[in-house]
């Protein structure tokens, strides 16, 4: 119908108009995070050396050593730092429930403040605590807790990676534990369940798409990690960004898609943690 | 249900640990700035406020600072002029693309910086686009990790207002989309803006990585003048980290207080 | 060990106080076994407070509690022997229907055989057959409501509490609910304690109500007494729409003469007079009046009538098809029935 071509013209004209609202934050978007995504995806099935395109990176990667133990060292630190900041952060979480209000709202300021507190401060603090000359390591030194603390290497790496996962995990992991209603502890408890068999039967399993949520974001955000690393260990540690980092900026090699290849199998690595972490949500109830 | 006294011991203890560890590499390394002198003991010999005063003092520490400071302030601009009209844009005309948004503000967290320094550094080291090592590849970069932050304060400021209501009262009184979006709709998410610029700020005072990889000391950052001193007095580079550090906390209580929930009860009726 | 029956449950003096404020203070009473009591009160006079300290999830500050003449005041929520059902449900939401049901009996380390059949009863016994693989969000409020007291008394209690459960949910549903929850407990011969709001609530289902106001237990008392008898104010307000009279205005309108402060005068106390009716031979002289307002209750009309000196008053009529609605501003005369006539001491 006449009429209807008309209105739909008219409709046009000003989604369009509409449309320029949008314009200029996508192109800065597009320009400075979608390209350099889409650069590093197709750069990376570039091999330099023969000056043409495959998979010959990653073979070398997959053959390479190095490289291997830098995607090794990298997954271990992500999981052991995610891991055991999950642990902290979740007794601190559900105890942070049950203290009164002005401690809870005090310890959420704290931790708000602290969960900034990382990259090259961080590093730091933490070579003055911890360095051969710390008052940290004096003091573990007297009370013959340790004999040799080496902070600029892996020991130090895993503190400073559990440091800044705990905030992180504690203002994640907060909310979720106030979806625990006292009232199922109060049921259970009526039913003759000790607190202990609440938890592992209850509360957990509640709790258990949050917990693996804040696991996975926790993990990404510790194989993602440069600063702190950087900082810390001037590079000397073989980690998968410090890897990236050094090819592209190329102070000793330059080999850009070299980079490329490394950062397209980290992507990878981390949607694979994902893509289980959905699963694993999928295979247990879903509460409403 | 009131926890028993013992119970409530442990959880306040629990609390206090997980403050202390927090607190700790702070707490040093503010002592740090402070001391005279700390060898291999455990305290330090003494207190002074002479780093700081050092500090003050050193030139290349306040550009490095000013640095820093302008290139937050641009980009904190520079976002705003483009992340609220989009905004509204999205909530008001594409209520479709609420979605699409949700997978878009994760990328800067999916991507981590040192993945998109990958390709930044080869698209725009030279021609057409040669801002690699200049202030202005950093404006572009910083404003992507503001937006996940801005996007969604903003979005959930506009979630509990009834956008299309307010928008379409506005209109029957005579106003326009434009006015009524300025006098109406953005006086009521000035807090959750605030907030989200705040929380952006004291982010982007902290960044190193592209500031490391993209620019490194052609345009000396807060972060990048740190690093540089690494090897040098460890008292200077605790009072520049405290430094640091109280900014960041200034900045992040003023953003928790602008986003505290409104207290005033309403009036119950009779 | 056993007592009598009539004092299954006891409790004396009893008190508890949150931060400097009395909850309540030195309540005493008994129920008896296989008693249906109620707990009624606007919100805040103590009762929800009162209904945990006899669950154990809260203590009391002083006095004492004793089940079957044990006392259990300090005894742990798990060992008292006692079903609850929470206003919120409480359903476990990572458990199905069953497996919600059956959480009490594992509990108690009862063989796997015995639960499913004793489950099995449970699910029949509220009528959710079909339903027993269903998640709690996957059910609406009324059979959440159902599988929450399946749960309570599959664990066989000697107890059963129940925190405001029906407030929740919506008219037809609080209806039917509440008369299946009275049917079970009879046939259990459950002692329950019930706690509500709600009068209607409480004078349909309860063998006795204990009515509260500002923690203290004003009357102990059958519905009926309750509503015929109400000893103050406080409870002349709460229950039943009661018109309340200073002693002047009793003197006044009805020559009634009394040295309490407030009489209490029910609305289907009052008719209005009508050529060739009948009234029983207590009542008053007529007293003039003029219709204000009705509203159409179904089976009963309420006028509201404005008296001299500005009284209004309400008259509950039945609505009879043999008499005619009386319009607003139209002239009555008032009969009180002197008998129904209720002088309050406070």
């Amino acid at each position: 119908m006449a009429f209807g071509a008309t209105r739909s013209k008219k409709l046009s004209a000003s989604t369009i108009g509409h449309g320029l609202l949008l314009v200029p934050f996508a192109l800065f978007f597009i320009v400075f995070e979608i390209v350099p995504m889409i650069w590093v995806a197709v750069t990376a099935f570039f091999v330099e050396e023969t000056e043409a395109w495959g998979l010959g990176n990653f073979v070398e990667i997959l053959g390479d050593a190095f490289y291997l133990q830098s995607f090794t060292n990298s997954l271990s630190l992500s999981f052991w730092s995610a891991f055991i900041g999950l642990l902290i952060s979740a007794f601190a979480a559900a105890s942070l429930q049950k203290v009164p209000g002005r401690m809870r709202e005090w310890m959420v300021s704290f931790t708000n403040m602290t969960s900034n507190f990382a990259g090259v401060p961080l590093a730091f603090a933490f070579i003055i605590i911890l360095g051969f000359n710390g008052s940290l390591t004096l003091l573990l030194k007297q009370l013959g807790i340790i004999e040799n603390f080496n902070v600029y290497g892996i020991q130090g790496l895993f503190l400073i990676y559990t440091y800044f996962q705990i905030p992180l995990g504690l203002l994640l992991l907060f909310p979720a534990f106030s979806a625990l209603k006292p009232e199922w502890e109060e049921a259970a408890f009526t039913m003759g369940a000790s607190r202990l068999e609440y938890w592992i039967r209850v509360a957990i399993p509640v709790m258990l798409p949050a917990l693996l949520g804040t696991l996975t974001i926790l993990f990404a955000n510790a194989m993602g990690a440069y600063a702190s690393a950087y900082a810390l260990t001037v590079g000397n540690y073989n980690l998968v960004t410090i890897r990236i980092g050094q090819l592209v900026v190329g102070d000793i090699f330059f080999q850009p898609n070299m980079a490329a290849s490394l950062s397209v199998l980290l992507i990878i690595i981390l949607s694979f943690v994902t893509a289980i972490y959905r699963f694993l949500l999928r295979r247990s109830y879903h509460a409403a | 249900m009131q926890p028993k006294t013992g119970a409530m011991i442990y959880h306040k203890t629990v609390i206090i640990l997980t403050a202390l560890i927090l607190g700790m590499p702070i707490a040093a390394t503010v002592l740090y700035s402070f001391a005279t002198n700390w060898g291999p003991t455990i305290l330090p010999d003494g207190l002074t406020l002479k780093w700081f005063e050092t500090l003050l003092a050193e030139p290349r520490f306040l550009m490095a600072l000013g640095r820093s400071l302008l290139i937050c302030f641009a980009t904190l601009l520079f976002s705003t002029l483009l992340v609220l009209p989009m905004v509204f844009a999205v909530f008001y005309y594409f209520p479709r693309l609420k979605d699409v948004m949700e997978v878009i503000i994760i990328l800067p967290f999916a991507v981590p910086p040192v993945v998109s320094s990958v390709g930044l550094l080869q698209l725009f080291a030279g021609d057409p686009v040669p801002i690699v090592g200049t202030p202005w590849i950093l404006i572009g970069t910083y404003f992507t990790i503001t937006v996940p932050f801005m996007y969604r304060a903003l979005a959930n400021g506009l979630e509990g207002i009834n956008l299309k209501d307010l928008i379409d009262a506005a209109h029957l009184l005579g106003a326009n989309t434009f006015t009524a979006f300025m006098r109406c709709i953005l006086p009521n998410l000035n807090r959750a803006l605030l907030a989200s610029l705040f929380i952006s700020f004291s982010f982007l005072m902290g960044e190193f990585v592209f500031a490391n990889i993209l620019v490194g000391t052609r345009f000396e950052t807060l972060q990048i003048y740190l690093y540089t001193k690494r090897m040098t007095s460890g008292h200077l580079n605790a009072a520049i980290v405290t430094t640091y550090f109280f900014l960041t906390l200034a900045l992040t209580w003023a953003a928790m207080y602008l986003s505290r929930p409104r207290t005033e009860k309403p009036v119950e009726d009779e | 060990m056993s007592t009598d029956n009539q004092h299954y449950v006891s409790v004396r003096a009893l008190s508890k106080s949150f931060e400097e404020q009395h909850v309540f203070e030195n309540l005493d009473f008994d129920i008896a076994k296989g008693e249906f009591v109620t707990l009624l009160g606007p919100s805040g006079c103590g009762k929800s407070t009162l209904l945990r300290c006899l669950a154990g999830l809260e203590q009391p500050d002083t006095g004492s509690i004793s089940v079957d003449g044990v006392d259990i005041t300090r005894a742990k929520a798990q060992k008292r022997g006692i079903g609850m059902v929470f206003q919120s449900y409480a359903l476990f939401p990572n458990m199905t229907v069953t497996e919600n049901i059956a959480f009490g009996l594992k509990m108690q380390r009862v063989a796997a055989s015995e639960i499913a059949s004793r489950v099995e009863r449970g699910v029949a016994l509220v009528e959710l057959q079909g339903n027993e693989k269903k998640y709690p969000h996957q059910l609406s409020g009324g059979q959440k409501q159902r599988v929450a007291l399946a749960r309570a008394l599959v664990t066989e209690p000697r107890i059963l509490l129940l925190d405001e459960p029906l407030s929740a949910l919506d008219a037809r549903i609080r209806r039917s609910l509440r008369e299946q929850i009275r049917e079970i407990q009879k046939d259990l011969h459950l002692t329950t304690v019930f706690v509500t709001h709600d009068q209607e609530e409480a004078m349909t289902i309860s063998d006795r109500i204990f009515l509260m106001s500002k923690g203290k237990i004003v009357q102990k008392a059958t519905p009926d007494e309750i509503y015929l008898n109400p000893i103050n104010e406080f409870a002349a307000r709460f229950i039943g729409s009661y018109n309340l009279l200073t002693r002047d205005q009793a003197r006044d309108v009805l020559g009634f003469e009394t040295t309490c402060g407030l009489i209490a005068v029910r609305p289907e106390s009052i008719y209005i007079a009508q050529d060739g009716g009948l009234y029983p031979p207590s009542c008053s002289r007529p007293v003039k009046a003029v219709i204000d307002s009705h509203q159409l209750l179904g089976n009963v009309i309420r006028y509201r009538a404005r008296l001299a000196g500005d009284l209004f008053l309400t008259v509950d009529v039945m609505n009879r098809s043999s008499s005619r609605l009386v319009e607003p501003g139209a002239e009555v005369s008032l009969l009180f029935n002197m008998a129904e006539i209720r002088p309050l001491s406070e």
